[in-house]
């Protein structure tokens, strides 16, 4: 591995941790900032129940900014959800001009709301499991998602939430 | 009136009988035994769609009233139902939710049933085939033409859902159950196959019967930035609730407008055969199915009761079978956007229910729980609940709002009156 085939897999691997960290503090915009016009963001599974790939998100850069900015109308569960990731693989291109990446992720929610807000509020759960499979964009120091799937290993999600993994 | 204290609290409220329930019927365990013993086993439940059975052997297990069942595709094409259960020793034939039993098992032979625990094999009609050494064990005392499994009534009905009912004496088919309550989207769910696109599940802490409460009233649209934002007009007021004999309800139909909210787009073009553009029935099948056809989707609610104050509810999608890619695409995000794990709608409906839940557990303190607004059977009316509660009250024979006396009828049906108009000023529209 040559250095800049290093300083990109490090580029790479600092854009992965930084999204996961505005994810967790809802900082869409940010989040939409680390974006190519070419985004295309997923969320899907395979069902055991239906033996089936199934997909529960599917949302393109245009629709990030509306999808996001109509969450304050909406009511949604004050518990947050919060990720530790661990990126397995990150593949830099021959041109350096692209990157791949497989990141694993567990998913937990602070519980404020909770069941029954005096007695849950403050305990931590397990609320998903994870891989994000993505693709960038490198150009000189930037590094610009172009593709996210979040493979999920989740099909029970309670009530669930309004945020995306 | 300000806070009353705990007797004008307890004390009836200034409605008439039928009009609200007592609190318990949501959070008694003995009336929850009492329940899957006279509603559940007694019911046709619609536990899978045939799709997710699509080839010879193929399995789908469920839950009906705590008994375990699996449904499987015979090599003739049939559905059949039984009792997940192996009659040698109770063992579960069957533990994954869905696979093929055309592939050999560890303990069992391509194309058939067996319980891994010691090798008993049945056939896709449930005959007992093959007892291990069954002469040395049992010489002509026993043979496996008796050992047959337990089967259930079992039909596919209204758009390939394969329904099951635990009652052999059941004095019903899936059509005369329905009572023609299904009638409205019928023809939509006929027209062609239908194929999953879509399966998640909740479990939360409160009744059944409160899930069942949140789908058979829209008065709880006012929670519903998305229902606001794309209903609230003069033809949303004229949806018209219907109740239909054994407990069922369905509520009429009428035009979203879908581009009134910033993310969704119209589904007019890929609307479901037989139904205008945009429109949307949903019907609530005692005592406790849903199923919602939205313009572009259907979306069907199982609900498996799991005790007094906990509910497993199973989501599904539907869409064409013959649905390109691209229209394939187009249903799963109309479905997803407001019903998905990520949905708009589908995580407020749960938080409110998740919410009386809290309120609700066995033993907490009895109140009650309103079910009186009349707007002459129109959109906001209260009425589904009302006639659901009648049902249960004859079935149970219970009194809803007392459940410690007999059932004795009260008020379902109010006064007549004309629909409400738009709520174009109502203050949260643009919220």
């Amino acid at each position: 591995m040559n250095v800049e085939e290093q300083h990109i897999k490090s580029l790479v691997r600092e854009t992965i941790y930084a999204a996961a960290m505005f994810l967790d503090d809802q900082k869409w915009n940010d989040w939409i900032d680390q974006c190519d016009e070419s985004f295309h963001y997923s969320v899907v599974t395979y069902s055991h129940e239906v033996r089936k790939d199934l997909t529960y998100l599917l949302m393109s850069h245009k629709e990030m900014h509306p999808y996001f900015d109509l969450l304050p109308k909406h009511n949604t569960d004050h518990s947050p959800l919060r990720r530790h990731a661990s990126i397995y693989t990150v593949d830099v291109s021959e041109d350096g001009k692209t990157a791949e990446a497989v990141t694993s992720f567990i998913m937990t929610q602070e519980m404020i709301d909770g069941i029954s807000a005096p007695l849950y509020s403050g305990e931590n759960r397990l609320y998903l499991t994870g891989k994000y499979y993505d693709k960038f964009k490198i150009d000189g120091e930037s590094v610009k998602f172009t593709e996210r799937v979040a493979r999920v290993y989740t099909r029970r999600f309670d009530k669930g939430t309004h945020w995306v993994f | 009136m300000p806070a009353r204290n705990h007797k004008q609290w307890s004390a009836k409220p200034d409605l008439e009988l039928g009009e609200w329930v007592d609190s318990r019927i949501y959070s008694d365990e003995e009336i929850f035994e009492e329940e899957l013993d006279k509603l559940w086993k007694k019911s046709w439940i619609a536990l899978c769609h045939e799709s997710e059975l699509p080839e010879p052997y193929d399995f789908r297990t469920g839950i009906i009233a705590r008994e375990p069942v699996i449904m499987v595709r015979g090599p003739d094409n049939k559905v059949r139902a039984f009792l997940n259960v192996c009659p040698h020793r109770g063992m579960t034939i069957e533990r994954r939710p869905s696979g093929s039993f055309a592939p050999a098992q560890p303990s069992g032979n391509p194309k058939h049933m067996t319980c891994l625990f010691h090798a008993w094999q049945f056939d896709m009609k449930g005959n007992c085939v093959d007892i291990p050494r069954q002469k040395e064990g049992y010489q002509d005392r026993l043979d496996k033409s008796s050992q047959g499994l337990r089967a259930l009534r079992c039909e596919v009905k209204y758009g390939g859902f394969v329904w099951v009912c635990l009652d052999d004496h059941t004095e019903f088919n899936v059509e005369t159950w329905a009572a023609g309550a299904m009638d409205c989207i019928k023809d939509s769910l006929d027209a062609e196959p239908l194929e999953l696109i879509h399966y998640h599940k909740a479990i939360i802490d409160c009744n059944y019967k409160l899930w069942h409460d949140t789908n058979s009233e829209f008065y709880h649209d006012y929670m519903h930035y998305h229902n606001r934002i794309t209903g609230f007009n003069d033809d949303y007021f004229q949806r018209e609730c219907s109740a239909y004999d054994n407990g069922h309800v369905n509520v009429g139909t009428f035009t979203v407008n879908y581009e009134e909210y910033d993310v969704a787009e119209d589904r007019g073009t890929l609307s479901f055969p037989n139904l205008p553009p945009d429109n949307w029935y949903m019907v609530d099948m005692f005592p406790g199915l849903n199923f919602n056809l939205r313009g572009s989707v259907v979306r069907m609610d199982l609900m498996t009761p799991l005790s007094a104050n906990q509910v497993m509810i199973e989501f599904r999608g539907f869409g064409l079978k013959s649905d390109s890619p691209e229209d394939r695409a187009h249903r799963i995000q109309h479905h997803n956007s407001i019903w998905g794990p990520l949905g708009r709608n589908l995580h407020e409906d749960l938080i409110g229910v998740a919410g009386q839940g809290t309120t609700m557990t066995p033993k907490s303190e009895p109140r009650r729980i309103l079910h009186g607004r009349h707007e002459g059977a129109y959109i906001h009316d209260e009425i589904g609940m009302r006639h659901f509660y009648e049902s249960w009250g004859k079935k149970m024979d219970r009194l809803p709002s007392d459940p410690e006396q007999k059932y004795k009828a009260g008020k379902v049906m109010g006064p007549e009156m004309p629909p409400a108009k738009g709520l174009s000023t109502f203050a949260g529209k643009g919220a």
